[in-house]
């Protein structure tokens, strides 16, 4: 008997002997149907986190283009800087690469909003391209 | 009680298993517990087309929640109150007029009609008492049930009907006192008919 119970008496255990020897009825096959149920009830909510990845992913795509175009439309001059500096830093390999981390910084403060806005896009696209190349693989495991 | 055939460390594999969401675990679960959940839901007032749907809520409720569910309440009264919470939202979503505390129409006269008049012993008594507890107010009835019939103390029926425990205490004490004068009435008529 669990504790916190009141005291009890002739009546009460006749009521608890009488109470408990009852079964309720049940459908026989309720346990298989709810079995049933439940796989049906996992498939859609796995159905629909897929269909969720695969349109993240492809918004992902849609928006790292748009972004690209925007960037090289609003930002001629930043866009080609920075592709300019891009092709300079492979060219020079890493021999100057200390001496322009001031350089960079002082880029960064002067346009920390088109970075963000980069970063954001970066990482979504990341994202997005994992989700839709190795996404299968993850869910798998 | 069935709980007690468990040891403990049969019962933590078994909880493992099913808070992983292991089937078979909890088609065990479901064969376990699935009378308990269709006597709430009937007891509550539901109809017999109504409460098959609202024990399979009870079951999907509880098996999205077993990652959640501590260990801290035995798994009983925690099943309990899903199904206690699954029925009440049940009838007050589709039944305006549906109230707790309403006694049913049910008269145990008429339980009583359907049964030889003869001496009142095991199935017998077991059926007068059931339908003098159908024809207490629902909370009276639903307390009566967790106390004698599932052995709940009084925190746990407290807990599962999210009620103060000098609420139940009362629901207890009223429902007994109603249940000894209906019972003693019963009985009283069949000693004099024989």
């Amino acid at each position: 008997m669990p504790a916190n119970r009141l005291s009890e008496d002739n009546f009460d255990r006749m009521l608890g002997r009488a109470l408990r020897s009852s079964s309720e009825p049940v459908p026989a096959d309720f346990t298989e149907r709810m079995l049933e149920r439940l796989r049906e009830s996992e498939q859609r909510r796995i159905l629909a986190r897929i269909v969720l990845q695969e349109r993240l992913a492809l918004a992902g795509c849609i928006v790292l283009v748009a972004a690209a175009v925007t960037a090289v439309l609003v930002f001629p001059d930043t866009a080609a800087e920075l592709l300019q500096r891009a092709v300079g830093g492979f060219k020079a390999q890493g021999g100057a690469f200390v001496d322009r981390i001031p350089q960079t910084i002082e880029a960064f403060c002067g346009q920390w909003q088109f970075y963000s806005i980069l970063a954001i896009v970066f990482g979504f696209a990341v994202y997005s391209l994992v989700g839709l190349f190795v996404g299968d693989r993850l869910r798998v495991a | 009680m069935a709980d007690n055939i468990w040891n403990q460390r049969q019962k933590d594999i078994w909880l493992r298993l099913l808070r992983s969401g292991d089937h078979r675990a909890f088609a065990e679960f479901i064969d376990k517990y699935k009378e308990t959940v269709f006597l709430c839901c009937r007891k509550l007032g539901l109809r017999d087309d109504e409460v098959e749907d609202v024990a399979s809520e009870t079951f999907l409720a509880a098996y999205k929640g077993l990652s959640r569910y501590s260990g801290r309440a035995e798994l009983s009264t925690w099943l309990w109150s899903i199904a206690y919470r699954q029925a009440v939202t049940y009838l007050r979503k589709n039944r305006r007029q549906w109230q707790l505390d309403a006694e049913p129409d049910q008269q145990i006269a008429g339980s009583r009609q359907q049964e030889p008049a003869a001496a009142l012993q095991g199935k017998e008594t077991e059926k007068i008492v059931w339908a003098a507890v159908e024809r207490l107010p629902r909370l009276w009835a639903m307390a009566v049930i967790l106390y004698y019939r599932e052995e709940k103390s009084i925190a746990d029926i407290a807990k599962i009907m999210r009620a103060k425990e000098n609420t139940v205490k009362t629901y207890l004490f009223r429902a007994r006192e109603r249940l000894k004068e209906t019972l003693a009435a019963v009985f009283g008529e069949d000693r004099d008919a024989s």
